[in-house]
């Protein structure tokens, strides 16, 4: 009962896939839906717990909060990718795009199967069935030589990631004797090698999650694949590194981790430095995206130096906010390119006299991400630095402080193309049913989880 | 939901009325506006009453107290896992604060009444940023203040940025980001006060005794923080800028109020967390103020554009509040408090006159102008009187509050060495001579002598809104410097707490 989730994502994946074949025009996004919608209903509903599989798939309550937050991210990147999916007069139509769908469907089945993984092998291998599928979705404009590249570019710098994990996963099973995780966190030693093992993972895990210096490839691929990718990665696979450092940080060697929490540190405001100051020059908005989803990294890494309760709570909490006010701004980035084609900063010119409420929904989720309260930005951003400051790092808090005014700089930098400067034509853009409903909820949710406590106290409850 | 919970949050549900209002009702959404802050004035004229019910109580008991003690406390828990509460109460000088952003905000809308190019949004912007403000007045939980803070800076940058003039975009991207910059040494602050006092609560938080190493880097950065904010050199470069490019509303509420939130913040929170810390520091930031005032007051005299004018003019008076604070002296501390107030009142008195001149002149070049009294004499006697308040004029509030700061620069605190007390408010006393210097050239210069321009001629008098803008302004000036009795007896018995914590 405890892999329902899993079963009916495939089950729709499959649905969609068969469907296509035989009927003409079916509303693949809404058989989609309502798979993932039903998948995450029997998650919230089936009680935490239990294992199948004589162990090897378990539902721990991070595994359930993990799952809820890649169902969430499928779900939204979906509805705001309708106009690349079902309208096909729409400028950013994807060829066969209920492979597309079908192969995202796979993606995140992947992924929900490696946060209830407890052993090295199944956790490798969901990361890879998360992994691998998004090469050809980076690759889908097959005769544009931007998709090509950044296709391939992924393509090097995952099966690089992979094999650092793998030479890790191999370290840790030769020094520990065993493939399971929970057992391998009694055996630990603290052995050289298993220090490398932490490191390569740490490398490993950094292509996934675009820490610096792991993270060059981030802006060409968000620049090159189609669009709806983009929000993609952004988010569930962003999502699904933290997870694997979730589950080696704080489950298999909790202790090395405290005692190198210096390096996080390092590594935490190189990203989010590197990532804000490249953010600055960009011109492009999917690769502006692209470097401030890396400096929104640095802080997640933040989190991490905590112990698990306070920790892990606040970088759940963060990831959920991140989903929603990412994809509201992917959101308008598409429903915008959708009509016109156009994906420049300066094509923003005067959307809020054209099209005020999306560029207001645009706004308030600019400015979450830039933590301004009392948006929930802020207060994910608080509860991350306040586990900084809670192990005694308090120049990384000023650091980390001092770098969401850098983002501020450029984050306004839009809205002032959105606000202040003058169109020269205001003609309103027209927006998809699914994608305004979509945009209006996310944009609810990102102001509502700034001020009710509830979500917090609810993922807290949990640990 | 008590009196204050409904004073903060009254002007955020006015901003959500004004945007749902259609388009096509230009003139509704002013009257809303214009209705509601005036509701709000009267409901501060409540809130002061009821305060002064249970005040009265303790008014001897405060002389000695070491610890603020609030009225009219509303209190929740908010987000339990980090005891963050919703906890808002009064003391005086909140009180006083509230008068002073009410009075504000209402004339400020009233002083908007002909702006034309997208109303509806600026409105509701410039009452968000209110909320913000009034919450920060009130707010005694530190998460709860920041969250505020946050809310009373950031709306300044579209509302200057769309609605200013000049080279606006500038303006409000220095404004903006130095303001961040120093929430950002803030939020730290504010981290760091929590993991060691394990609470957010201002009045828990100053029971605790925090080690003097941790005061000692603790309290220069939240200095520093609201220093930014409430222009203390060399941080201040934002606000001559700031204040020249924005619309007429927004200078008289940045000036007028938004700066203060840095001296109260320096008072609530640094000082009253970190009395050692503040002694520690005192001198350091004693002469970074005294720098503020006599810069501000020179930068003024060679000004040419008069908000530029106003807004060094407007360094030069937020450096004695800061001045007032630095001395630890208990009749300077009060007399920062009244400049507060009185500079606030003051200020936007004189935003608001720029605004109406230039609305007539459309110019705010000092030189090219000239014998404007002779069209417009309403607006140049309420600009001679701003004037007269701001060099100090007795029986105008800016010389209550001045003097007393003087008064208590001149006697000093234990901890700094007399002769140099002295010496530097000997220093920041003589910018009063550059004030009257720049004021009466400044205004002699406009409004004086014959009309330079033959445009001029045909300009008319403040109309009935712009009378009663100023004339309620005026009516403070005079108030409170006529009876400053009554001012002192409001702020005095919250300013004891902190000064018998050094």
């Amino acid at each position: 009962m405890i892999m329902l989730p899993e079963i009916i994502v495939i089950v729709t994946a499959l649905t969609v896939l068969v469907l296509d074949l035989f009927v003409k025009d079916i509303n693949k996004v809404q058989i989609a839906l309502a798979g993932l919608l039903s998948a995450l209903v029997s998650i919230i509903v089936l009680p935490i717990g239990g294992e199948l599989l004589g162990g090897q798939f378990i539902l721990s309550p991070t595994a359930f909060w993990f799952k809820i937050i890649f169902l969430l991210s499928a779900l939204i990147t979906i509805s705001i990718s309708y106009d690349s999916l079902m309208v096909k007069t729409s400028k950013i139509f994807l060829q066969s795009s209920s492979e597309f769908l079908v192969i995202m469907l796979l993606i995140i089945c992947g992924m929900m199967y490696l946060v209830s993984s407890t052993s090295l092998i199944s956790l490798y291998v969901s990361l890879e069935l998360a992994t691998i599928p998004l090469f050809a979705l980076a690759a889908w404009h097959k005769k544009e030589s931007k998709s090509a590249e950044a296709a391939l570019k992924y393509l090097f710098s995952g099966a690089l990631a992979s094999s650092l994990l793998l030479l890790a996963f191999s370290f840790l099973y030769g020094t520990t004797g065993t493939m399971n995780l929970s057992e391998m966190a009694v055996a630990m030693t603290f052995s050289p090698l298993q220090i490398w093992a932490f490191i390569l993972i740490t490398m490993g895990v950094g292509f996934k999650m675009t820490m610096v210096p792991f993270h060059f490839w981030a802006a060409d691929v968000y620049e090159g694949a189609p669009t709806a990718l983009a929000s993609f990665l952004s988010v569930a696979s962003k999502a699904a590194g933290v997870a694997v450092l979730v589950i080696f940080y704080f489950h298999v060697f909790p202790d090395l981790v405290k005692s190198l929490n210096g390096f996080l540190a390092i590594i935490a405001t190189m990203t989010m430095t590197l990532g804000n100051l490249v953010a600055l020059t960009q011109k492009n908005i999917k690769r502006f995206m692209a470097f401030s989803s890396i400096s929104q990294a640095g802080y997640i890494l933040m989190g991490f130096m905590g112990v698990e309760s306070m920790g892990l709570v606040s970088v759940l909490f963060y990831l959920i906010v991140y989903i929603f006010s990412n994809l509201v701004i992917f959101g308008v980035i598409m429903a915008v390119s959708s009509s016109t084609g156009k994906e420049e900063i300066s094509d923003y010119k005067g959307l809020s006299i054209s099209n005020p409420m999306l560029a207001f929904a645009m706004m308030l989720a600019l400015f979450s991400l830039s933590g301004i309260p009392p948006l929930s930005g802020f207060l994910g951003k608080f509860f991350l630095f306040s586990v900084a400051a809670k192990q005694g790092f308090h120049w990384l808090v000023v650091v980390a402080a001092l770098n969401s005014t850098v983002s501020l700089y450029y984050y306004l930098g839009i809205i002032k193309e959105m606000y202040i400067n003058k169109a020269d034509l205001s003609e309103s853009i027209l927006v998809s049913a699914p994608v305004k409903w979509t945009l209006s909820l996310c944009t609810v949710v990102v102001v509502a989880l700034g001020v009710l406590p509830q979500v917090y106290d609810l993922i807290l409850e949990g640990f | 939901m008590g009196i204050l919970s409904i004073l903060v949050f009254l002007p955020f549900v006015l901003a959500v009325i004004v945007l749902l209002t259609p388009n096509s009702k230009a003139h509704l959404y002013k009257w809303i506006c214009a209705i509601g802050t005036g509701l709000h004035l009267v409901l501060t004229a409540v809130m002061t009453y009821m305060y002064y019910q249970s005040y009265a109580v303790d008014r001897l008991a405060a002389k000695t107290s070491l610890h603020t003690k609030l009225y009219l406390v509303e209190q929740w828990s908010w987000f339990k896992a980090y005891d963050i509460e919703y906890f808002i109460g009064v003391d005086g000088m909140s009180v006083a604060m509230m008068i002073l952003t009410s009075i504000i905000i209402f004339t400020g809308v009233l002083a908007s009444w002909n702006l034309e190019h997208r109303t509806k949004e600026f409105l509701a912007f410039l009452l968000v940023l209110v909320t913000g403000v009034f919450g920060v007045f009130v707010s005694f939980d530190l998460f709860l203040f920041f969250v505020f803070y946050e809310v009373a800076v950031l709306p300044m940058y579209l509302l200057i940025g769309v609605w200013g003039t000049g080279k606006k975009e500038y303006s409000a991207m220095k404004l903006t980001l130095m303001l961040m910059a120093g929430s950002a040494l803030l939020l730290a602050g504010i981290l760091a006060i929590y993991t060691e006092g394990g609470s957010f609560n201002l009045l828990e938080l100053g029971h605790h005794k925090f080690p003097m190493e941790m005061q000692n880097w603790v309290y220069p950065f939240l200095f520093l923080g609201f220093g930014v904010l409430g222009a203390l050199f060399p941080f201040h470069t934002w606000s001559p800028d700031g204040h020249a490019s924005a619309p007429t509303a927004v200078s008289m509420l940045h000036a007028g109020v938004l700066m203060k939130l840095g001296g109260y913040g320096i008072l609530r929170v640094a000082m009253y967390l970190f009395p050692e810390g503040a002694i520690q520091w005192g001198m350091t930031f004693l002469v970074l103020a005294t720098i503020n005032v006599v810069y501000g007051s020179f930068a003024a005299v060679k000004q040419k554009d008069l908000k530029y004018f106003t807004a060094y003019s407007s360094v030069s008076h937020c450096g004695f509040i800061i001045f007032g604070l630095a001395t630890l002296n208990f009749v300077a501390i009060k007399g920062a408090v009244i400049q507060m107030f009185s500079h606030g009142i003051m200020t936007g008195l004189f935003f608001s006159l720029i605004g109406m001149v230039y609305g007539r002149t459309k110019t705010r070049d000092i030189p090219s102008m000239g014998g404007l009294m002779k069209v417009m004499p309403w607006l140049g006697v309420s600009f001679y009187i701003g004037g007269l308040a701001s060099l100090g004029l007795p029986s105008l509030s800016g010389f209550v509050a001045e003097s007393h700061i003087f008064v208590g620069g001149f006697m000093g605190n234990p901890w700094t060495s007399k002769l140099t007390m002295q010496a530097l408010t000997a220093l920041a006393t003589m910018s009063i001579v550059v004030t009257a210097v720049y004021v009466l050239r400044g205004l002699a210069q406009v409004f004086q002598g014959e009309i330079t321009n033959p445009k001029f001629e045909l300009l008319t008098d403040a109309t009935v809104t712009e009378k009663l803008v100023t004339g309620i302004l005026i009516f403070t000036l005079f108030f409170v410097g006529i009876f400053p009795s009554l001012m002192i007896d409001l702020i005095e018995g919250s300013i004891w707490p902190f000064v018998n914590r050094f």
